[in-house]
């Protein structure tokens, strides 16, 4: 579980990129886990809305195809909330590349032989996926896997945080997550404020920014009922 | 145990507890082969725990393939206990389990605050003595541990530790539900999906909590029994509560 040297730094370093920081992740998967190339794009249930950004060609036509057809391992990846892992495209085991031939077909002709759709989610909010893929086929490393996961998370900040342009840095990461009491906290905020999941989410993690205070402090101080949101919170 | 004195009979019967874990692993069972919701399969072998192996509390934790061990369901959800389960994120006996694939026993939590210095104050505070975790295991995979935890009312040695693994087996078959698939692959993409569906509960539960003003513990049971009323699985119900899909107010008669 030991992070190599660098990795945690670059992180940070790309997430906070003025020049487009998903795309500054986007390369920094490619170069640090040993992959070919690697896209994202904003999905709602319904499919691809939109296509952030792509490291290469063959991971633009890769995130193309998908918002075209309407289908993909990103689109599955967001809707289940979970991870889509294809380790082998030509030599697929399981059942996920049965659901899109077409997809496979143009994907293993363009010379992606391992494809990972990764989701943008944080629990019920679910905006998109990171799509990695390798020209050699293969699992990901439990190390690889691991920074794959933190970069997903790197990546949905920055995509949430993009709406609002708040300032609060990615210091303290989405570690304060590990408490039940964050996302119940971010719950109650929806209420309070009759705002969107995401919007209730930034808002916690922009209190504690601004109080100094970390998040799992103020989210234990909304769960317990010593602090209430109201309108001049917005 | 049974009374060597008595007639045959009656040594055949199922005593009280043979009963209830014959009835306890015929529901998991049950549940193993639907369409089940895993963090509501999860929840029910830890309240099972409680109930079968005659300890105080009980927890699972997952390792979130991220360098960490997230608290995935307990059969309790006060808070002091929710939090001395998630501060062996750093250390105690379920990290420790976790990362030598083997169970731990300690029996005097008070002679062991050198090895865990944070953990057992927080442990002593919630009011346990003694603990026991063990691995989630499948193979050569170490995906998180199972630990219960006793007070000084209840006695350690009478846990049966096997019945404890079989319980925390169940939960690692729950989980890495589609084991025939050898692939790697598929246990990221099974362990992301418990741990995601349970940050959904925790969002679903404030909602529930804030619409009805019910405590957290009283937000999971009206999650619980509204998901089993309306026959759906508990993560989509609350996916549909935190997206506004369904109202939840006023769950509860005051």
């Amino acid at each position: 579980m030991d992070e190599g040297p660098g990795w945690d730094a670059a992180l940070v370093a790309a997430s906070s990129s003025r020049s487009g920081a998903p795309l500054a992740i986007a390369r920094l998967c490619v170069e640090h886990l040993g992959l070919t190339g690697a896209g994202i794009s904003i999905i709602s249930q319904t499919g691809v809305r939109a296509i952030v950004c792509a490291s290469d060609a063959v991971s633009e036509q890769l995130e193309t195809l998908q918002f075209t057809l309407g289908v993909g391992p990103c689109v599955d990846a967001t809707r289940q909330r979970s991870p889509v892992m294809m380790s082998d495209l030509m030599h697929p085991e399981g059942e996920p590349i049965s659901r899109w031939p077409t997809l496979v077909e143009s994907v293993s002709a363009s010379g992606a032989e391992a494809l990972f759709a990764f989701p943008l989610c944080i629990g019920a909010i679910a905006i998109g996926a990171l799509d990695l893929y390798r020209s050699t086929p293969g699992g990901l490393s439990s190390e690889d896997l691991s920074r794959a996961l933190e970069a997903a998370d790197a990546v949905t900040l920055c995509l949430l945080r993009a709406g609002d342009g708040g300032p609060f840095g990615t210091a303290e990461g989405l570690d304060s997550n590990h408490f039940a009491q964050v996302h119940q906290a971010t719950g109650m905020i929806q209420v309070q404020l009759g705002m969107p999941t995401e919007d209730a989410f930034l808002l916690l993690r922009a209190r504690a920014f601004a109080s100094g205070r970390p998040v799992i402090d103020i989210a234990r101080d909304v769960v317990e009922r010593r602090l209430r949101f109201s309108e001049e919170d917005r | 145990m049974t009374d060597p004195t008595l007639p045959a009979t009656t040594q055949a019967a199922p005593t009280g507890r043979d009963q209830r874990l014959a009835e306890v692993f015929v529901a998991l069972a049950d549940t193993l082969v639907d369409d089940y919701d895993v963090v509501d399969l999860l929840d029910r072998l830890t309240t099972a725990c409680v109930d079968l192996l005659g300890v105080t509390a009980a927890g699972l934790l997952l390792n979130d393939q991220k360098g960490h061990l997230t608290v995935v369901a307990t059969s309790s959800e006060r808070t002091r206990l929710l939090e001395m389960f998630q501060l062996q994120n750093d250390e105690g006996p379920c990290l420790d389990c976790f990362r030598s694939g083997t169970a731990v026993t300690v029996e005097d939590l008070r002679l062991e605050t050198a090895r865990w210095p944070r953990f057992v104050p927080a442990a002593v505070a919630a009011g346990f003595l003694s603990v026991v975790a063990v691995p989630l295991r499948l193979r050569d995979q170490v995906i998180g541990g199972l630990n219960l935890f006793v007070d000084d009312d209840a006695d350690l040695r009478l846990v049966d530790q096997r019945l404890a693994q079989a319980l925390a087996d169940m939960a690692t078959i729950g989980i890495l539900h589609r084991r025939s698939a050898h692939r790697s692959d598929l246990m990221a993409e099974q362990l992301q999906h418990a741990l995601n569906s349970r940050v959904v509960i925790e969002q679903a539960k404030g909602v529930i909590a804030e619409r009805n003003a019910l405590s957290m513990e009283d937000a999971f049971d009206a999650l619980r029994t509204l998901a089993r009323g309306r026959n759906e699985k508990l993560t989509e119900v609350a996916i549909a509560i935190v997206e506004g899909r369904l109202d939840v107010a006023p769950l509860v008669e005051h």
